[in-house]
């Protein structure tokens, strides 16, 4: 008891690394996807499950983890929160990548797209150093701030690219369903990764 | 006849101590899961025990000596009074000071049988029971003050690992309070009337707290200790330790005041600081009406049974 009082910590520590290691996988998959559907490569775009299910992998660990009883009790639901997001954002991300494999992009969409695969990545990324920030006891407001900035101008994005697919002829239903559930998904990132470092944010202040 | 019931009174009320007290030290820790409910109540038993052998002594003095001349009936109806009131509010879930239904029944009961009573020892533990809460808020409000400054800057991994020891520590002192002045409280005035000897009474009215915490306060403990965790283990610890600071400045006084009120004082300071609409006024005039009719009511029973019996 007193040992994990006083020089404890151990269990706590391994559930930051895979908390780090999932948010990784995260960039990695977003990369991937980025990648991807610059190259049209529908290959590559396949592997996005592949890392979906490493990260679900590095999760369940990260649950169990927690059950054993790692941080304070406090603590536990807002962690558990943040990493279901991260996982809601592989979900997605995944859905995303496997609509892609039956979508048909015009010239028109396919560079908004391609921009929003790259501000996810951008966002992942910033997620990353936010929850670094957390862990060495930095401010996190810059960081959250331009997670934020990042999912208005995907939004803006969003609005003009509804308004382009609405103006599109749309010849067979599933043709139009798949572009609608694809351009849903990847717009959708966006809002869980906000989501995520807001939960941060909570985590910073709940034991302040 | 009448010997052995002072001596039981102070058993029941003892076993009182344990099942309500375990939780205001160790219920938050038990409630984070910093320690295991059995380790726990051997913690508690431990430093009420080192409470009472350090520093019992002096509040025993104020309440067995200073305050009035006893004799074995004052103290039969006084105590055995005291433990009806203590076990009622007990199950009656009413945050009623041990301190004060003792102190109340003592009062009553000797003025009733025409003993003399220090009405300046009165005072002053009266003035003690209005200024602890008011100190441990101020201590408490200082301490979180002194954490946003110091423990706050630190990183989040750090702040767990830290608050981890210190709600350990802040538990282990509110044990020892229990020993030191809540115990002492109860056993004062049947050591100071030669029914039993300190050495005794110290090694035995522990027991019953221990006895009364594995037996009763599982349930107190699940609900208040995860009540208040999943409040905030951070404001906890302030309220806690402030709260326990204050009771021990007090002990060392040899003023007999309530760890409870004083927890309540510490709460309601981190409050104040949160800001004011967190404090639930409406609760804290409940409490204010149960510490002034505590002892009011113990102090007319006894005092009009005394004075039926004798």
């Amino acid at each position: 008891m007193l040992k994990k009082s006083f020089f404890g910590g151990k269990i706590e520590q391994e559930v930051i690394e895979k908390m780090k290691r999932h948010i990784e996988f995260l960039c990695s998959a977003f990369e991937t996807f980025k990648t991807a559907m610059v190259n049209q490569d529908k290959e590559l775009m396949s592997s996005v499950s592949d890392l979906e299910r490493e990260g679900d992998i590095v999760r369940r660990e990260i649950a169990s983890s927690i059950y054993e009883g790692a941080f304070l009790p406090f603590l536990r639901p807002n962690i558990c929160k943040f990493v279901e997001i991260v996982d809601d954002a592989f979900d997605v991300v995944e859905d995303a990548a496997l609509e892609y494999t039956d979508v048909e992009l015009d010239d028109k969409i396919k560079d908004d797209c391609a921009k929003i695969a790259d501000m996810n990545l951008k966002m992942c990324e910033m997620l990353l150093i936010a929850f670094e920030s957390l862990l060495s006891g930095e401010d996190l407001r810059e960081k959250t701030l331009a997670i934020r900035i990042y999912e208005k101008k995907i939004d803006e994005i969003k609005f003009d690219l509804i308004k382009k697919l609405r103006a599109k002829e749309v010849k067979r239903f599933w043709e139009g369903k798949i572009l609608s559930d694809f351009i849903f998904y990847l717009t959708n990132i966006s809002d869980l990764i906000e989501d995520a470092s807001d939960y941060l944010q909570i985590i910073n202040v709940s034991l302040r | 006849m009448t010997q052995p019931i002072p001596i039981i009174a102070c058993g029941l009320i003892a076993l009182g101590i344990g099942s309500n007290d375990t939780s205001n030290a160790l219920g938050i820790c038990i409630g984070c899961e910093i320690i295991k409910f059995k380790r726990a109540v051997l913690l508690f038993w431990l430093f009420v025990w080192i409470g009472i052998i350090l520093q019992g002594g002096k509040v025993m003095r104020t309440v067995g000596k200073e305050l009035l001349e006893i004799n074995l009936h004052i103290l039969s109806i006084a105590l055995l009074i005291s433990a009806i009131l203590i076990i009622i509010s007990n199950w009656k879930k009413l945050p009623v000071s041990t301190h004060q239904v003792i102190i109340g029944s003592l009062t009553g009961s000797g003025i009733a049988s025409g003993m003399d009573v220090n009405y300046i020892s009165l005072l002053e533990i009266i003035l003690s029971w209005v200024i602890s809460p008011l100190g441990a808020l101020f201590l408490s409000l200082m301490l979180y003050r002194v954490m946003e400054k110091t423990l706050s800057k630190l990183p989040l991994l750090q702040i767990e690992r830290i608050l981890r020891v210190l709600l350990l520590i802040s538990g282990v002192l509110i044990a020892y309070n229990t020993g030191a002045n809540e115990l002492a409280t109860v056993l004062g005035p049947v050591i100071h009337s030669g029914l039993i000897d300190q050495m005794r009474a110290s090694l035995v009215g522990p027991f019953f707290v221990f006895l009364g915490a594995v037996l009763l306060s599982h349930r107190v403990i699940e609900t208040i200790g995860k009540g208040i965790t999943a409040l905030d283990p951070y404001s906890g610890f302030a309220a806690q330790f402030g709260a326990g600071t204050c009771v021990l400045l007090f002990t060392s006084l040899g003023m007999p005041v309530s760890t409870t009120y004083c927890i309540i004082g510490g709460i309601s300071g981190v409050g104040l600081l949160k800001g004011i609409r967190t404090v639930r006024f409406e609760l804290i005039k409940k409490i204010a009406i149960t510490w002034v009719v505590a002892p009011f009511l113990a102090f007319l029973i006894c005092f009009a049974v005394t004075k039926v019996l004798l």
